[in-house]
C-alpha cells in the first residue's frame, strides 16, 4: 500500500515537468526524426549515409567529436580539485565559492566570446604578457585555430562540471576518506579507490553536460574558430538559417542528439557497477 | 541488466516507435527551401500570385467610405486601423520620429512593428501563410525572392504608389513582376587603414599585395556580402558570375594574407578596434560604427565599382490592409520620409529628389560617382549558386 502510494506522489510532482518535456521536446523531436528518415517512397537511411560519406561532414563530425572529448577531459581534470576544495569548506565559505564558480555563467555569451578576441589576439592581453615577460619573443596565434575553441568551450563549460562535481561530493561523508586513510591508503589511493567510484554519478551527468554543450556550440566556436576551423553546429547554422535546406540540417540536428545519447549511455555504462 | 537499464532501453524503444509511426503518417507540407537548381524562373511565379490581387480590390470599398469629404486626390482616412509591418531592428527610435509619427498624423493608423533579420522574418511568414498577420515587409532582394518564391507576397498596384516615378531606376521594381519597392540601398565596398598601408588601395586586386599579409579580412560565404566578394574578386581578375573559376583559384592564393572572414559586423568592428585587420571588405551599412573605433579608416570605390543592395518593401499576400500597406509603401519612399532618415544616417535614399549636405552624402550610399559605379548582382543566379560556393568556401577555407 505504501508502495502504491508513493508510486501516485511521484507521478503527480512529475507530471508537470514530463508534460512539459513531453510538449516541447519529445513531440518535436519525433516530427524531426520522422522527418530525417522519410523520403517520397518510404523510408530511408540515405540521407545518413551520405552525411558520414562525405568527406567534408565527416570530417567536420570527427574534429566535434574530438574537440568535445578533449574539452571534457580538461573539463573533469580541472574540475576534481576545485569541486574537492569547494565540497569541504565550511558551509558559508561554500555558498561564496560557488557563486564564484557559475559567474562566467552570467555573462552573455556573445560578449564573452568578443571579449576573448581581446584577450586572444595579436595584440591581446595574453600576447602582451607572455612577450613582456620574455616568455615567446612574437606574438603567436591562438585565435582561429582549435586551441582557441578549446579555451573558449573550457571557460563556457568548466563551471557545470564544478557544480556536479561539488554536489555528488557533498554526498560522501568525509569519515569514509578517514577511514581508507587509517586502512592505510595514499592520497591517490584514497581518490581512485574511494572519491572517485562515489562521485561517479556526478562525473557521468557533468561529463554529459559538458561534451553536450561543446558539440552543439555555436557562437563560441564560430567566432574563435573564425573560417578555418568548421564545427557541427557552424554546418547547421549554414544549411538552416543561410540555405534553408532543413532536411540537411535535420540530419545534422538528428546527428548531435544521436551522438549525445550514446555518448550519456557510454559513461552510463562506465560507471562503476557496485553503487 | 538491470531494471534502470530496463526502462532506459524501453524509453528509446518508445521513441523509435512513435517516430516509425510519424514517418509513416502522411506527408507535411514540405518546409520552405531557398531556390532549388529547379526553382522556377521569375516570369512563371507571376501566374500564382496574380488570382490574390483581386481581393486588393475587393478589401478597397470597405475603407473608401470613411475616406475624407473631398473627393480627389484627398488622402484616405485609415482611422483605427492598424498596419503590421515586418521590420529590420535598427534605429527604432529614429524610426518612430521619422516614419511613425507623421504616418499616423497623415493617415490616422497606427503602425505596429515585427522586427528581426531576415532569414527569421520570412520563416514567420511562411508560417503563417494561410492566416497572414503581417501587411508589409521589408527584405532584402535576396530575400524577396525567396518569400516569392515561397508564395507570400502578393504584386503592388503602381497606381497606388504615385511616388515611384521619383526613384531610381533600380528601385522602382528590382525583382519584376511588382514585387516589391526599393526604399534604400547600401553598396559594398572596402576600406583600409590609412596609417598602416602605405599604398592607397585601388581596386580588389591589391588585397593579395604582400605588405597586406596576416591583415585581410572579407565577408563569410554564408553573410549577404560573402556573393559580392567573389562576384568583385571574379571581376577583378577578368571572370565574372558565370566564369568564377578565377575567383576561386585567386582566393586560394590569398589564403596567407586572409585573417579570418567576419560573420557579422559587430565581429568585424572588434577585429579592427584590435589592430588585427588593416583592409577589409564592408557594408556601407556599417560605416559609421566603424568610424567609431577612431582608427583611421579610408573607403575606397575601386576600379571594380560597388555592389548596389537594394532593401525592398512589399505587400503580403493575403494582407487584409493591402490598400493601407501601399499607402505605406507610397509614404516611405516619399522626399520627406526619405531625406529624414537621409539626414539621421538612417538609410540612403533610394528617391532621386532627396538632396543632402556633402558631409551627410559622405556617410551615405549617395551621390552620382557612387551610384554610377553601381553594379546589381542577379539574386537568382546568386540562389542558384550559393550551395555550391558554400561547400567551395568550406573546403577551401577550412582544414
Amino acid at each position: 500500500m505504501r508502495q502504491l502510494f508513493q508510486t501516485r506522489t511521484i507521478l503527480l510532482l512529475i507530471t508537470p515537468a514530463l508534460s512539459f518535456l513531453a510538449l516541447f521536446f519529445l513531440l518535436p523531436l519525433v516530427f524531426v526524426l520522422a522527418d530525417s528518415v522519410r523520403d517520397p517512397g518510404g523510408l530511408t537511411l540515405q540521407r545518413y549515409g551520405d552525411f558520414l560519406a562525405q568527406d567534408q561532414t565527416r570530417n567536420v563530425y570527427l574534429r566535434t567529436l574530438q574537440l568535445g572529448v578533449i574539452v571534457t577531459g580538461l573539463a573533469a581534470l580541472m574540475g576534481y580539485p576545485a569541486a574537492y576544495l569547494i565540497a569541504r569548506m565550511p558551509a558559508n565559505r561554500r555558498a561564496l565559492a560557488m557563486s564564484l564558480v557559475i559567474l562566467p555563467l552570467l555573462t552573455n555569451p556573445v560578449a564573452r566570446t568578443y571579449a576573448w578576441l581581446v584577450i586572444l589576439g595579436r595584440n591581446g592581453f595574453f600576447n602582451q604578457a607572455m612577450v613582456g615577460l620574455g616568455l615567446i619573443a612574437e606574438p603567436i596565434r591562438i585565435i582561429y585555430t582549435e586551441n582557441a575553441i578549446v579555451i573558449g568551450l573550457l571557460q563556457l563549460f568548466l563551471p557545470l562540471m564544478v557544480l556536479t562535481l561539488v554536489s555528488a561530493m557533498e554526498n560522501i561523508p568525509t569519515d569514509v576518506e578517514e577511514a581508507a586513510r587509517s586502512l592505510g591508503a595514499g592520497g591517490l589511493q584514497t581518490f581512485l579507490r574511494v572519491i572517485l567510484p562515489l562521485s561517479a554519478d556526478g562525473l557521468v551527468l557533468g561529463g554529459t553536460l559538458v561534451f553536450t554543450g561543446s558539440i552543439t556550440a555555436y557562437v563560441t566556436p564560430a567566432i574563435l574558430g573564425g573560417t578555418r576551423v568548421l564545427m557541427l553546429a557552424t554546418l547547421l547554422q549554414q544549411r538552416a538559417i543561410v540555405l534553408l535546406d532543413w532536411s540537411g540540417a535535420t540530419i545534422i540536428a538528428v546527428v548531435m542528439i544521436m551522438t549525445t545519447l550514446l555518448i550519456n549511455g557510454l559513461l552510463r555504462q562506465l560507471r562503476p557497477r557496485s553503487v | 541488466m538491470n531494471a534502470k537499464n530496463k526502462k532506459y532501453v524501453c524509453l528509446v524503444g518508445l521513441l523509435l516507435a512513435l517516430t516509425l509511426l510519424a514517418a509513416c503518417a502522411p506527408a507535411p507540407t514540405p518546409a520552405p527551401t531557398a531556390a532549388p537548381p529547379t526553382a522556377a524562373p521569375k516570369p512563371t511565379v507571376a501566374p500564382t500570385v496574380a488570382p490574390t490581387a483581386a481581393p486588393v480590390a475587393t478589401t478597397a470599398p470597405t475603407v473608401a467610405p470613411t475616406a475624407a469629404p473631398k473627393p480627389t486626390e484627398a488622402t484616405p482616412n485609415f482611422a483605427g486601423k492598424t498596419l503590421n509591418v515586418s521590420f529590420f531592428a535598427f534605429n527604432v527610435d529614429l524610426i518612430n520620429k521619422n516614419i511613425n509619427q507623421p504616418f499616423e498624423k497623415k493617415y490616422g493608423a497606427k503602425i505596429v512593428y515585427d522586427t528581426g533579420n531576415n532569414a527569421d522574418r520570412l520563416a514567420k511568414l511562411v508560417a503563417r501563410k494561410d492566416n497572414p498577420n503581417i501587411d508589409v515587409v521589408a527584405f532584402s532582394t535576396e530575400f524577396l525572392l525567396r518569400a516569392v518564391q515561397a508564395g507570400v507576397i502578393q504584386p503592388y498596384d503602381p497606381a497606388k504608389i504615385k511616388n515611384i516615378d521619383q526613384l531610381y531606376d533600380w528601385a522602382k521594381d528590382p525583382l519584376g513582376n511588382k514585387m516589391g519597392v526599393g526604399y534604400t540601398i547600401s553598396g559594398y565596398t572596402m576600406f583600409y587603414r590609412e596609417d598602416k598601408v602605405k599604398e592607397p588601395l585601388t581596386s580588389w586586386k591589391d588585397l593579395w599585395r604582400p605588405d597586406l599579409k596576416g591583415y585581410v579580412s572579407l565577408p563569410d560565404i554564408t553573410t549577404t556580402n560573402g556573393p559580392a566578394t567573389i562576384a568583385l574578386i571574379a571581376k577583378a581578375w577578368g571572370g565574372d558570375l558565370n566564369n568564377d573559376q578565377i575567383a576561386w583559384d585567386k582566393l586560394a592564393e590569398l589564403k596567407p594574407n586572409l585573417i579570418t572572414a567576419y560573420k557579422n559586423s559587430a565581429e568585424l568592428i572588434t577585429l579592427v578596434q584590435q589592430d588585427e585587420v588593416w583592409v577589409s571588405g564592408y557594408s556601407t551599412f556599417a560605416w559609421g560604427n566603424l568610424l567609431n573605433t577612431k582608427k583611421p579608416l579610408k573607403s575606397v570605390v575601386p576600379k571594380e565599382g560597388l555592389v548596389g543592395f537594394v532593401n525592398t518593401l512589399s505587400v503580403v499576400k493575403g494582407s487584409p490592409n493591402a490598400e493601407l500597406a501601399q499607402a505605406y509603401i507610397d509614404f516611405m519612399i516619399s522626399e520627406q520620409v526619405q531625406l529624414a532618415e537621409a539626414l539621421d544616417l538612417v538609410d540612403s535614399p533610394a528617391n532621386k529628389n532627396v538632396k543632402v549636405p556633402a558631409d551627410i552624402a559622405a556617410k551615405l550610399t549617395y551621390g552620382d560617382d557612387v551610384i554610377k559605379s553601381l553594379m546589381f548582382l542577379n539574386d537568382q543566379q546568386i540562389a542558384n549558386k550559393r550551395q555550391g560556393w558554400i561547400d567551395r568556401w568550406n573546403k577551401l577555407m577550412a582544414k
